[in-house]
């Protein structure tokens, strides 16, 4: 690596141009991939009537929101359904995670089989899905729970989160030797013992993440959520595409303004976990970019 | 071993969470795709089984609405890998290895936005009367009026899917760095041909990967076409969303979705096919460097990451 390092060094001058290619090329994409979300930050201290035309700068759209109960309900509810839906699939997702590293069998590549179906499967078909589904349990077989807003909220983002956490947890501990949990065991720990005080902290950066990440695709779901919600429970972004036909007013921009900062948060948290944990940049990347 | 129960039974929770959230709401939808719309104030019924839905999603509307999404969305990956193989390289072998942490994150950030929010930050910058075309105008340009077309919507899937493409590809080009390139140029090769034979062979993997993870949510993209696209620039999603939503008749969606997977299947199996057959003569002069019997065990590691 060091030779490689200092040969790239010395070759330097000679093949200046494709450097100086490659860096314009990188630069300009990362400004096309920023240039969206700078226009939103931007927007959201435009003190106007429409995101659209800029009139001057303000914090009027902050302020506004103070006022506007339907704005807070809908990221209450995001909030609320993000919170709930991790919890499900880091549970699931971690167990399911845990039985695929450490009990290894015919199974695993059924139920692998079954992860990745679930996650190549549109959005789109999972929502048209679910709200035959959900009429269907709630109001056909009567099971009311599955008129609850929130209830339809959380299956519906939970599915995706579980087959993430499942990858993550299962990708830490096949790196890790089970040798530890045997160890456990010979010295006369019960199987919850070892489970609980062993395999658990093992897992844990990855389940960590699982729980962030979760977290950030439940708020940002938009296909799914648009389908199965109940009137009387709207999340953010389903508040945001209505908001879309009647005209988007700056107070939605300084809402995704305060969501970037909320995301931006949660993922410097996750990568500062990883990375005492021990991964690289690429693991980073595989990680967050879900398996 | 020591343990009472199988210890596959942690994954039953999972199995039972996802066999009824998911395979048996879409088993469902597949078995309404062969009912029909019975009443005005019916959404479907399945009394009557048949393939006529299937017959009536192959009108002309539909039919133009899956070629412009065939389109779209193979256009669209094709963009997304031109131009994010450059990007993945740059931060994976040209960019300083310190800085590597920053460009993922810097990637990542845009990747984590809220879906909606970035598409609606593309429908200001590029409204008719938003500040980009203003400035056109002043330099003496048209008025913009790319808002609502098909181009719309192809550049808003290219950039909204352009991450899932750079960081598979940035994963798979970092994995092949170091050694076995420095091998390649020692022993007299280009750069172009290290390019060609040594790292793009070797993160086939992570090229294989940003496709499908690009081409397969492309393919049943509503958003971005809701935000962008108006009536010209209409994808199947937003068909298949509509009969659920609007038109309420949940027969004809569910076969409109059924036949979006079918055609997302089929084409990525054809796909696969013709990338077979085309680098078929690549692959048979390979052969001898990379199925050389193993000496070392670095190469043999590489022939599995081949071989994987």
């Amino acid at each position: 690596m060091s030779v490689g390092e200092a040969q790239r060094q010395v070759r330097r001058p000679r093949k200046a141009w494709s450097d100086v290619a490659f860096n314009v090329w990188g630069i300009l994409v990362m400004v096309f991939l920023f240039a969206p979300i700078a226009v939103i930050i931007v927007s959201s201290f435009n003190v106007g009537r429409l995101l659209v035309s800029w009139d001057h700068f303000g914090f009027d759209s902050f302020l506004a929101l103070l006022a506007k109960p339907a704005i807070q309900d809908a990221v209450w509810i995001s909030v609320q359904t993000g919170f709930i839906a991790a919890l499900v699939a880091t549970a699931l997702g971690t167990l399911a995670g845990i039985a695929m590293a450490r009990h290894p069998g015919k199974w695993v590549w059924w139920f692998m089989g079954l992860l990745l179906l679930v996650s190549v499967t549109p959005e789109i078909v999972d929502a048209v899905s679910l709200l035959p589904w959900m009429v269907f349990l709630g109001q056909d077989l009567g099971m009311a729970v599955f008129n609850d807003g929130i209830v339809r909220l959380v299956i519906g983002h939970s599915l995706f989160s579980i087959t993430v956490v499942s990858y993550l947890v299962r990708a830490r501990l096949v790196g890790q030797e089970a040798q530890l949990e045997e160890a456990s065991a010979d010295l006369y720990a019960t199987p919850t013992r070892t489970f609980r005080k062993v395999t658990l902290p093992l897992a844990m950066p990855a389940v960590f993440a699982g729980f962030m990440l979760s977290f950030t695709f439940s708020l940002d779901n938009t296909v799914i959520a648009a389908f199965v919600s109940v009137s009387g429970s709207t999340p953010w972004p389903v508040y945001v595409l209505s908001a879309l036909r009647s005209g988007l007013r700056p107070e939605i921009a300084a809402v995704s303004t305060i969501m970037l900062v909320l995301t931006l948060i949660a993922l410097g948290l996750v990568a500062l976990v990883l990375k005492r944990s021990g991964d690289s940049a690429a693991d980073i990347a595989r990680t967050m970019g879900g398996g | 071993m020591r343990r009472r129960l199988p210890g596959f039974l942690l994954a039953a929770p999972a199995w039972a969470w996802l066999a009824i959230f998911f395979v048996a709401p879409v088993a469902m939808v597949v078995w309404f795709s062969f009912g029909y719309k019975p009443s005005i104030f019916a959404t479907q019924a399945t009394d009557k089984l048949s393939f006529d839905r299937y017959a009536e999603v192959f009108s002309p509307t539909f039919f133009a609405t899956f070629q412009n999404t065939l389109w779209v969305g193979i256009v669209g990956t094709v963009l997304c890998f031109l131009i994010g193989l450059p990007v993945a390289y740059w931060m994976a072998v040209k960019a300083p290895p310190s800085r590597r942490g920053l460009l993922v994150a810097l990637v990542m950030v845009p990747f984590w936005t809220n879906f909606l929010v970035r598409t609606i930050g593309w429908q200001v910058i590029l409204s008719p009367d938003g500040w980009l075309s203003t400035a056109l105008q002043a330099v003496g340009f048209e008025p913009l009026a790319i808002l609502n077309t098909r181009g719309a919507v192809l550049l808003g899937v290219v950039y909204n899917y352009l991450p899932l493409m750079i960081l598979p590809l940035y994963v798979a080009f970092d994995r092949v760095n170091g050694p076995l390139r420095e091998a390649s140029k020692d022993l007299g090769a280009g750069k172009w041909t290290t390019f060609f034979r040594i790292t793009l062979p070797l993160a086939q993997p992570g090229i294989i990967a940003g496709v499908l993870l690009v081409y397969i949510p492309l393919m049943g993209d509503y958003i971005t076409a809701t935000v962008l696209g108006g009536a010209k620039g209409n994808m199947v999603g937003q068909l298949v969303a509509s009969q659920f939503q609007t038109a309420q008749n949940w027969a004809l969606g569910s076969a409109m979705a059924v036949v979006l997977i079918v055609v997302i299947l089929a084409t990525v199996a054809i796909g696969a096919a013709i990338v077979w057959f085309v680098t078929l003569p690549i692959r048979a002069s390979h052969r001898l460097v990379i199925g050389a019997p193993a000496t070392t065990p670095a190469s043999a590691s590489i022939r599995e990451e081949v071989t994987a």
